[in-house]
C-alpha cells in the first residue's frame, strides 16, 4: 500500500512538473493549438457542401486534425526532457519507468483533450455541423480516443525520441497503429451526429478495449524505452 | 541453428517440390470459377501470402518479446528476418489484392476489410524497417525494434476488427468447391514452407554480417593495440 | 514491469559501496569497455581518467545503472545497480550537461527532486541544499538564467540532496571558470571528510593527484591503476 502511495504521489509530482514546463514555457501546446484552429479552417474551405451532407464528412476531418494536431505535443513530450539533458538524470531517480509512462501519458492525455476542445469550437463555428447534438456520448468517445492514442503516442514518443529523424518517424508510426482509434472515433462521432444514434456503443467499446490494451502494455515496455 | 549441407539441400528440394505441386494443382486441379474464369486462380495465391503476412507479424512480435527477455542477438535477427518476409508477403497480398479487385470490381482499390487491414500491416512492417534502418547499435536496434514489434503485434487484432466492423462486413466463410478448398489448403501450405525456408536463410544471413562484423571490430581493436 | 519503487536506506553493511566485475560494453560495434574490473570502499575519491572518447562516460553510465553491459555486473552495496529503482537512492549523479529544467527555478528543481526522492518537507531540505552550495541569494531565479558556475552547483546540491553515500560526476571541472574550480575542490575535500565515495571523471592528471585517494585511467577499453604502472605490461585494476 505505501509502494502505491509512493508511486502516486511520484505521479502526481511528474505531471505537476510537465504542467508548469508548460505552462511558462508553451512550445509545444501553444503550436498543436495553432495548427488546430489552421486545420479546422483549411478543411472546412475545401467543404462548400449543405449541412446535411457535411455530418458524414466533419465526423471523419475532425479526428483527422485532431490526430495531426495532437502529435505535435506526442513529439515534444520528450524532446522537451532530452533537450534540457534531463531525461538521463530523470531516469536516475528511484521511481519505477511505469509510474513515470503513466506521468507523461496523463499530460500528453491532457494536451489532447485541449486540442479537442478547439477543435469542436473551430468546427462548430466554420462547418455549422453540431458537434455538440449528444454531448455526454461525445464526451465519453472523446476521452476513450485521446487515452487510446495518447498512450501509443507516449510510447512512440519515448522510442523515437533518441532517434534522429524523430520527427517524421513519430507521424508515420503512429498513423497506422492508431488506425483503429481514428476509424472507430469517426464512425462513433457520425452515428452520434446522425438523427439517430446507432450503434455508437460499439465503437466505444473497441475505442476502450484499444485504451486498456495499450495502456497496460505501455505499462510493461516503457522501462525498455528508458535504457541507453 | 547450422544445418548440415544435405540437410540444406534436402530442405530446398522438399520446399521447390512442394511449391511445384502447389502451382500445378492451381492451374490444372483446380475447377474454373464460373463468373471469374481463369482470373480467380489469384485467389489461391493472394490468400497464401496473406497468411505468411500474418504469420510473418506473429513471428516478429513474438521473438521481439523472447529479446526483451533473453536478449541475445539471435533472437533479433529472427525478428528482423520476419519483418522482411513478412513486409514482402504484404507487399504481394496487396499487389495480388489489386489485381483482383481490378477482374473483380474494375477498380484497382477496395476498402475492402481484408486488403484494408493488409495495408495497415505493411505500413506497420514498413514502420519496423524504418526504425531499425535508423539505429546503428545493434543492442539499441534490438530493444527500440522489439518494443516496436510487440506493440505491432497488439495492435493487429484491434485493425482487423474496426476494418471489418467499420464496412460492416462479418467474417464468412466463402462457399467453395472441395477441390478448390483442397488447392487452397495446399497452397497455403507450400508459401508456408516456403515463408519458413526464406526466414531461416535470412536469419543465418544476418547471423553470418554480424559476425563478421565483430570480427572485423575486434581486428581493428588488435591492430590498434599492437 | 510495474515495479513500484520504495525508498531504500543503504544496507548497513560491509560490503563495498560500488564493485564492478568483468564489466564489457561495446557500442555501435565498437568495443568501449572491455573486462573492468573494481571495487571502491567506503570514502574513497577515485577520479577516472583518459581521452576524449576512451570511454569514461560509457563506464559512469555503467556504474549508475544507465547503461546494461553487455558482460559482467555492477553492485552497489552488494545489490545488482541496473534497473532496481529502489536502490538508487545509494547514487548520487551529476554529468557535464546539468540537466535542469530552464523553466523551473533553482529552488523548484532541488523540490522536484526531494520529491523525486520520497524526502520529506521538500521546501526546508531544498532551501538547506541552496545554503549549502552558497546559492540561497540566486533560488528564485529560474535555472536556464544562471550561469554555468552556478547551475553546476544546483546540479551538485541536486546529486546529494538524499544524502547518497555514493556520489558520482562527469567531468564537474568541465567550462568552469577559476572560481568555480575553486569551489568545487573545496567541495570535493569537504565530501571526502564526511566520508563519502567520491567517483568522478577528469582530464586534469595533476588537479586529480590532489584531490583522489586513487587515479585510474582509461585506455583501449583497459581500466589501469595510475599507482602501479608497468612500464612494459600495465597491470589492471582489481
Amino acid at each position: 500500500m505505501t509502494l502505491l502511495l509512493d508511486s502516486v504521489r511520484a505521479w502526481c509530482w511528474l505531471l505537476h512538473k510537465d504542467l508548469l514546463r508548460e505552462w511558462r514555457a508553451p512550445r509545444g501546446w501553444s503550436g498543436m493549438l495553432l495548427l488546430a484552429v489552421v486545420l479546422a479552417a483549411l478543411i472546412e474551405m475545401q467543404l462548400e457542401l449543405p449541412r446535411e451532407l457535411k455530418r458524414g464528412l466533419v465526423a471523419g476531418l475532425f479526428w483527422l486534425a485532431a490526430f495531426f494536431a495532437g502529435t505535435l505535443a506526442l513529439e515534444r513530450s520528450f524532446a522537451a526532457e532530452r533537450e534540457c539533458g534531463c531525461w538521463s538524470a530523470l531516469l536516475l531517480y528511484p521511481v519505477a519507468p511505469g509510474t513515470i509512462f503513466l506521468a507523461k501519458l496523463t499530460a500528453n492525455f491532457l494536451a489532447l483533450c485541449l486540442v479537442d476542445a478547439v477543435l469542436v469550437a473551430a468546427f462548430t463555428i466554420f462547418s455549422d455541423v453540431p458537434l455538440l447534438t449528444r454531448p455526454a456520448a461525445f464526451a465519453g468517445i472523446l476521452l476513450l480516443a485521446n487515452l487510446g492514442f495518447a498512450s501509443v503516442g507516449t510510447l512512440l514518443g519515448a522510442l523515437t525520441s533518441g532517434i534522429q529523424q524523430r520527427g517524421s518517424l513519430l507521424v508515420l508510426l503512429l498513423l497506422p497503429l492508431v488506425s483503429p482509434v481514428i476509424l472507430s472515433a469517426a464512425q462513433a462521432t457520425r452515428l452520434l451526429l446522425a438523427d439517430s444514434p446507432g450503434d455508437w456503443q460499439r465503437w466505444a467499446q473497441l475505442l476502450a478495449v484499444f485504451a486498456v490494451v495499450f495502456v497496460s502494455l505501455g505499462t510493461l515496455v516503457f522501462e525498455f524505452l528508458t535504457e541507453d | 541453428m547450422v544445418l548440415a549441407r544435405s540437410t540444406r539441400l534436402a530442405a530446398t528440394l522438399f520446399v521447390a517440390a512442394l511449391l511445384l505441386v502447389a502451382h500445378v494443382m492451381i492451374f490444372f486441379v483446380a475447377p474454373r470459377e464460373v463468373t471469374m474464369g481463369d482470373v480467380q486462380r489469384i485467389v489461391y495465391l493472394h490468400v497464401s501470402v496473406a497468411w505468411c503476412g500474418l504469420a510473418g507479424c506473429l513471428t516478429m512480435g513474438l521473438t521481439g518479446a523472447a529479446f526483451l527477455l533473453r536478449r541475445t542477438l539471435r533472437w533479433d535477427h529472427w525478428s528482423q528476418a520476419a519483418a522482411e518476409i513478412g513486409w514482402l508477403c504484404t507487399t504481394l497480398t496487396l499487389a495480388t489484392g489489386s489485381l483482383w479487385a481490378h477482374e473483380a470490381w474494375n477498380t484497382w482499390w477496395t476498402w475492402e476489410p481484408r486488403l484494408t487491414s493488409s495495408l495497415v500491416l505493411w505500413m506497420l512492417f514498413a514502420g519496423c524497417l524504418l526504425v531499425r534502418s535508423s539505429i546503428d547499435d545493434p543492442q539499441r536496434r534490438a530493444r527500440i525494434s522489439a518494443v516496436l514489434a510487440v506493440l505491432t503485434l497488439a495492435d493487429v487484432p484491434l485493425v482487423v476488427m474496426a476494418t471489418r466492423w467499420f464496412r460492416g462486413v462479418h467474417p464468412v466463410t466463402p462457399e467453395m468447391d472441395p477441390r478448390m478448398r483442397m488447392v487452397l489448403l495446399v497452397s497455403v501450405l507450400s508459401y508456408t514452407a516456403l515463408f519458413a525456408a526464406l526466414i531461416i536463410v535470412r536469419r543465418r544471413q544476418l547471423e553470418y554480417a554480424a559476425e563478421v562484423t565483430a570480427e572485423e571490430h575486434h581486428r581493428g581493436i588488435v591492430t590498434a593495440a599492437s | 514491469m510495474l515495479r513500484l519503487a520504495r525508498f531504500d536506506a543503504p544496507p548497513e553493511t560491509d560490503a563495498a559501496p560500488l564493485s564492478v566485475r568483468g564489466l564489457s560494453c561495446a557500442l555501435s560495434g565498437r568495443t568501449i569497455l572491455r573486462d573492468v574490473s573494481l571495487t571502491i570502499t567506503a570514502g574513497e575519491a577515485v577520479a577516472i581518467l583518459g581521452a576524449n572518447g576512451s570511454g569514461k562516460t560509457t563506464l559512469l553510465k555503467c556504474l549508475t545503472g544507465r547503461l546494461r553491459p553487455n558482460a559482467g555486473e555492477v553492485r552497489w552495496f552488494d545489490r545488482p545497480a541496473h534497473r532496481t529503482p529502489s536502490a538508487r537512492h545509494s547514487i548520487g549523479f551529476a554529468g557535464h550537461d546539468v540537466a535542469l529544467y530552464p523553466e523551473l527555478t533553482a529552488r523548484e528543481n532541488l523540490v522536484f527532486a526531494a520529491r523525486m526522492h520520497g524526502l520529506p518537507d521538500p521546501d526546508r531540505i531544498a532551501d538547506e541544499a541552496l545554503r549549502r552550495v552558497g546559492l540561497e541569494r540566486h533560488a528564485g531565479q529560474f535555472a536556464g538564467r544562471l550561469s554555468r558556475g552556478m547551475q553546476q552547483r544546483v546540479a551538485i546540491a541536486r546529486a546529494v540532496i538524499h544524502a547518497p553515500p555514493i556520489v558520482i560526476l562527469d567531468e564537474p571541472f568541465t567550462s568552469l571558470d577559476a572560481d568555480g574550480r575553486q569551489w568545487l575542490e573545496d567541495w570535493l575535500n569537504g565530501q571526502r571528510i564526511r566520508n563519502r565515495t567520491l567517483v568522478w571523471t577528469s582530464h586534469d592528471d595533476a588537479q586529480t593527484r590532489r584531490l583522489a585517494t586513487r587515479q585510474l585511467e582509461l585506455h583501449n577499453g583497459d581500466l589501469i591503476d595510475l599507482a602501479h604502472p608497468l612500464p612494459a605490461n600495465r597491470r589492471r585494476c582489481a
